[in-house]
């Protein structure tokens, strides 16, 4: 190993230098020591030693040189002296050393020497394997380097790519991002833009998705921003539905609501947005009645107009002005109508959709929802018709119309009505607060229409000249314009308006009448139901147009013809009657007579007051078919109508002559009395017109100075009493004829009344007939002056007589007078037969009375005068019956009864007496004292049961 | 809202409308009181009624007019609302020399029916049709002047001159009420006070002021 060492510092000595040389200090001092040797070598040849004593010498060089490196001979040499120095053996050994030393140096001469090609050649190869190791090294270091760059080259790069990819992705996945966040941002146009399309889903959706989509990008810090506007373009977008869910209010647009409804779904608010809509429907109700009655008081008060907005609805509805109340009022339920209708659609469209999706998702949460809106949606039609009924109802009752036309009212009434039926339609309500103000309305109108009507009534009459009225035969109430809605009844329900769809041009939309399939369905895509386009022409015809404010209504708009008519025949008949120029009328007097019995029962007599009383009835009636609510109160002035003229026709007629209320029968003494006290405002009060309770009276009628009722020669107005009385029945059968329709209008529980009036008022007023011809009767013959001649008769005669007395003539040509004059008087007025009759047989009973009176006034009487009265009686008897077509003497038993009762004896006398009330006490009296079988204490006995009995009778 | 309707009149004054039949009295009527024209006018069954309250000279007047018939046959009914009659427009037909021609009769009906105070204005109807015109204006005026009678055109068709008319009519009475021509408190004056109070306001102060309307 060290030799190596050696060698090896010693070939790097010789070699080439060597790249590196840590061995190098090492190879210095090896050279130091082997030049050291060769020195020494050289010093030792000259002395030449036999090989044999060379390898001895050799031999004896101690072990211990050959051990170490670190060995110093010379320490080691010195330390081997002993202690006293002896030089001899210092030199000696010195020799030996030195022998030693020549010895080695020439064994490792010789060695080298032996060795000197083979460590050339060695070191030629060494140095050629230098050579190879340097190449080696080379190509190891440029393998290393190219290694070094295919390791840069490859690893890294496939590792960069991959990185690169890697963050690629990611940054892909950040550009979506960062694109839904634009796209986000701009959302905000988009949702502009459908909320602009009123796409509201579309809208919702897109925002709720972003919401979403906010909420994972929550960690950007753009994005907190973003969601915060989200939330508040949401709420915008809210309130934007909102305001769209209140125009539905008041136009509905299926389209439009579907949206809507399916917005709220996306919101999860249906039921709130339900909520939400009731109460815009309450909103719009007030908001349209408002603006609209505000409008139109603004229109009226002209310029300076701002000062109502502040006022309230009811302050402003009082201020609309009588011209603009009816087209405010259409205005108003036109408007009402609208929201109402909206409201319909909505409810339908809920049963529509709610229904179907109801049946696929049964029991869950959206079939709640669905019961949750229709509740609501149920109630709410009954509070919108509520607000809508106050709201019109504050309107109508804010006004006085009481001083509006008839048609105009009616059609008030009319608009009133089909609201009223709409509401019906709506939610079933039967409108108590409408029918109210209805009712309050109509009765304050008809209470002051109806005292026009009986203020003109009265005129009518005050005027009335008792002439008759000439129409034609036929004649009937159906003809007058008034009573044309009942011809045109059994076209349509009496109980509905008077609307006639016959004639309407449309059909769904007839005038007022509610379309076949109901208002909301007829009314459903278009059109208004309190839009009359139709109405002008059927309001014509329905209504009676009434031309004067006090509403007496032009008659028939088609009796231009039949008028005519009426007047041809009326000529032939009535002209005939009066001039008398046609032949056939000149015929003899019997059989005249039956010819005008016959023509009689033709010839129809009324006033012109009748026939106004007539109209007057068919308005009434008409009335009583609009104003259902109030039919009584305008039956009960209806029947006060004919109570005014059957009381006129008795006061101007029958009381004036100062008669005994006698000749009245009970039921119409109660009749007129309840008539006077009810209806008619005495004299005393006259001036007291503010008292309440005669507010409703009236002043009892002044007969018309142009009636005379003093000529005898006009029979004391004969053809007027006969022209008023006959009248008065015809008006009553008109009353009975109606009497039937009247029912119709009226609640079942009213009709007593009806028929309590029919048979107390209309049934009695013939009854009037009598004591107003009776008048004419009693005057129409001086049975004074016949009563006077009588009284000079001598009845105390004693020879039977064969010539009846004067008086009998004179009486008969008293009748006679009268039954001309009385021809006389029907040449101009028709006499009816019935008045004929009551004529002639009240002249008869008078007669009777008058004979009855005459013989009672004898004092003495014979037999022979008895039979005179006899005579006398017959005599009348027989010569009467050619004056009328009486076929019976009424009461001729009295007058024969009276003479007979002369003959009795007193027993039968006195019975006859009790039995026979008939006589006055007078007559009776006058009877006993000319009876000449009784004596002084029998005709005593006899006046005093007279007289008692006149005590019991009175 | 609806006092000028319930207000009281001050005066009550009763008028007739005369004429031959299809003269257009009942349109006249109309016209005056509905401001519209009556298409389907049908003849007068006796007589009809209307009233209106107008403004004269600062007085309001209720009008109480009674339209007749002008037929023949109605003579008898129409005859007794000549009576008490303050004034009357006699109408005739300016197309229809027929209806002029029967003035003659009308006015001697209305000379001896009528009070003599009557105020009579005589009416020239139709006047929208000048095309069939049978009376001219001048021979009418003449008619008028010599029987003392005011005279006026008018067309129940367009309103013209309807208002005036009557106006005129009720004028001519108010002045001569005031000049004490005429004595409303006679009876068949055809002339009424407008209510009873007011009659009696009206004697308190007539000679302060003229009461106002109670309204
Ligand atoms: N052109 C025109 N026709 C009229 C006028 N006044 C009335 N008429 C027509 O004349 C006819 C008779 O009218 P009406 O008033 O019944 O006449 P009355 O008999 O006098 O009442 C009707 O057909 C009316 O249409 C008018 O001023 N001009
Ligand atoms: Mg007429």
């Amino acid at each position: 190993m060290d030799i190596t060492k050696k060698i090896k510092s010693f070939v790097a000595r010789q070699g080439s230098r060597s790249p590196c040389s840590p061995v190098e200090p090492l190879v210095s001092r090896d050279f130091v020591i082997e030049t050291a040797v060769v020195k020494e070598k050289d010093d030792y040849r000259e002395s030449t030693i036999n090989p044999q004593a060379e390898a001895e010498i050799l031999q004896s060089i101690e072990e211990v040189y050959f051990n170490d490196d670190t060995f110093d001979a010379c320490d080691y040499q010195l330390k081997k002296i002993p202690a006293e120095l002896d030089l001899n053996q210092i030199i000696r050994d010195k020799e030996y050393l030195q022998k030693q030393q020549y010895v080695v140096s020439k064994k490792v001469s010789d060695l080298i020497l032996q060795n000197q090609t083979a460590y050339t050649q060695e070191l030629h190869r060494v140095t050629e394997l230098q050579k190879n190791l340097e190449q080696a090294g080379v190509i190891c270091s440029q393998g290393r380097s190219h290694l070094a760059r295919a390791r840069k080259d490859f690893t890294t790069a496939s590792l960069g790519i991959l990185a690169s990819f890697r963050k690629r992705e990611r940054l892909l996945g950040l550009l979506k991002f960062l694109h839904s966040i634009k796209t986000m941002q701009e959302t905000d146009v988009r949702l502009r833009e459908l909320l602009e399309e009123e796409d509201y889903p579309g809208a919702i959706q897109l925002c709720l998705e972003c919401q979403k989509a906010a909420i994972q990008f929550r960690h950007y810090k753009c994005i907190s921003e973003l969601s915060s506007k989200l939330q508040d373009t949401l709420e915008m977008m809210e309130e934007k539905l909102d305001v769209a869910l209140s125009k539905v209010c008041t136009n509905f647009n299926t389209t439009h609501y579907e949206k809507l409804q399916a917005a709220y779904r996306l919101l999860g608010k249906t039921q709130t947005a339900m909520d939400q809509l009731l109460m815009h429907f309450a909103s719009a109700i007030h908001n349209k009645a408002f603006t609209l009655v505000l409008g139109y008081v603004e229109l009226c008060a002209g310029g300076s107009a701002t000062k109502f907005q502040k006022h309230h609805y009811s302050e402003l509805a009082k201020l609309i002005t009588v011209e603009t109340f009816t087209p405010c009022l259409k205005d108003l339920c036109k408007a009402l109508w609208e929201v109402m209708h909206s409201y319909w659609c909505i409810v339908e469209w809920h049963e529509d959709h709610d229904s179907q999706s109801s049946q696929v998702n049964a029991g869950t949460e959206v079939n709640l929802t669905h019961q949750y809106v229709r509740q609501k949606l149920e109630h709410g039609l009954l509070r919108i018709w509520q607000d809508v009924q106050q709201k019109v109802k504050t309107y109508i009752l804010a006004s006085d119309l009481s001083s509006f036309k008839f048609d105009e009212f009616i059609h008030i009434l009319d608009l009133v009505r089909r609201l009223i039926d709409i509401g019906e339609e709506f939610c079933n309500s039967k409108s108590e607060d409408l029918q109210e103000s209805l009712r309050k309305q109509s009765v304050n109108y008809f209470r002051n229409y109806h005292r026009g009507c009986m203020e003109e009534l009265r005129m009518f009459l005050e005027n009335e000249s008792w002439a008759l009225c000439p129409v034609r035969p036929n004649f009937s109430i159906l003809q007058l314009q008034e009573f044309r809605f009942l011809r045109h009844n059994h076209s349509r329900s009496i109980l509905t308006p008077p609307s006639s769809p016959a004639h309407s041009k449309t059909e769904s939309t007839s005038f007022s009448g509610r379309p076949r399939e109901g208002y909301f369905q007829g009314y459903r895509y278009q059109g208004n139901p309190f839009e009359e386009k139709t109405e002008e022409e059927d309001k014509e015809d329905v209504l009676a147009p009434s031309t004067t404010d006090e509403g007496d209504g032009q008659p028939l708009s088609d009796t231009d013809s039949e008028d005519e008519d009426v007047a041809d025949e009326l000529k032939k008949e009535y002209v005939d009657e009066k001039t008398g120029d046609t032949p056939n009328n000149r015929q003899q007097r019997t059989t005249r007579k039956t010819s005008t019995s016959s023509r009689r029962r033709q010839i129809l007599i009324l006033t012109n007051t009748t026939l106004n009383v007539l109209r007057l009835f068919g308005k009434y009636m008409q009335m009583m078919n609009l104003l259902k609510p109030i039919a009584f109160d305008v039956l009960i002035c209806m029947s006060q109508l004919f109570d005014y003229y059957m009381f006129s026709v008795y006061t101007f007629f029958y009381r004036e002559m100062d008669f005994s209320e006698n000749a009245l029968s009970n039921k119409l003494r109660t009749t007129l009395k309840r008539i006077r006290e009810n209806l008619i405002l005495a004299e005393s009060e006259s001036d007291f017109g503010t008292d309440t309770r005669n507010k409703d009276k009236v002043p009892a009628p002044v007969l018309s100075t142009m009636v005379d009722l003093k000529s005898i020669e006009q029979l004391y107005g004969l053809a007027e009493r006969v022209t008023a009385a006959e009248s008065l029945v015809f008006l009553a059968n008109q009353f009975e004829f109606l009497h039937p329709h009247l029912e119709t209008f009226i609640p079942s529980s009213k009709k007593a009344f009806l028929q309590q009036f029919c048979s107390q008022t209309i049934l009695t007023a013939p009854e009037l007939r009598r004591p107003i011809y009776m008048t004419v009767a009693a005057r129409g013959v001086d049975y004074n002056q016949v009563l006077m001649l009588m009284n000079c008769v001598k009845w105390d005669v004693h020879d039977i007589m064969s010539q009846h007395s004067y008086y009998v003539d004179i009486l008969l040509r008293e009748l006679q007078v009268f039954s001309m004059r009385l021809l006389e008087v029907n040449k101009k007025t028709p006499i009816p037969k019935e008045a004929s009759d009551i004529l002639w047989e009240h002249c008869i009973r008078l007669a009777n009375r008058t004979f009855i009176e005459g013989f009672s006034q004898s004092k003495k009487c014979t037999n022979e005068g008895r039979a005179l009265m006899q005579l006398d009686y017959q005599q009348f008897l027989t010569k009467v019956e050619g004056l009328t077509d009486l076929r019976l003497v009424p009461e001729r038993e009295l007058v024969e009864g009276y003479i007979k009762a002369f003959y009795l004896l007193e027993p039968a006398l006195e019975q006859w007496i009790r039995s026979h009330r008939e006589y006055t006490p007078k007559q009776l009296i006058g009877l006993v004292s000319c009876v000449t079988q009784l004596n002084k204490k029998g005709r005593q006995k006899l006046i005093s049961l007279i007289e008692e009995g006149d005590k019991i009778r009175r | 809202m609806s006092e000028s309707y319930v207000c009281f009149s001050d005066f009550l004054f009763k008028f007739l409308v005369i004429g031959s039949a299809g003269t257009g009295k009942s349109c006249l009527l109309h016209q005056f009181i509905e401001n519209k024209f009556k298409a389907e006018s049908s003849h007068t069954i006796g007589v009809e009624f209307g009233s209106k309250v107008v403004n004269v000279g600062g007085r309001s007047v209720k009008l109480q007019i009674w339209d007749t018939a002008g037929q023949e046959r109605f003579r008898s009914v129409t005859r007794s609302y000549y009576r008490g009659a303050a004034g009357a427009l006699l109408v005739y037909d300016i197309t229809s020399r027929e209806t002029y021609n029967a003035l003659t009769n009308w006015l001697t009906d209305a000379r001896t029916l009528a009070s003599p105070n009557i105020i009579i204005l005589l009416v020239g109807n139709k006047k929208d049709l000048e095309d069939d015109r049978e009376v001219t204006f001048l021979e009418a005026s003449r008619f008028a002047q010599e029987n003392e009678l005011m005279f006026l055109e008018t067309s129940a068709l367009s309103g013209e001159n309807v208002e005036e008319a009557f106006l005129k009519c009720a004028k001519s009475i108010l002045a001569k009420i005031e000049t004490g021509e005429l004595d409303p408190e006679r009876i068949g004056s055809g002339i009424q006070y407008g209510d009873a109070s007011f009659r009696r306001l009206n004697r308190q102060q007539q000679q302060q002021r003229r009461p106002e309307c109670s309204c």
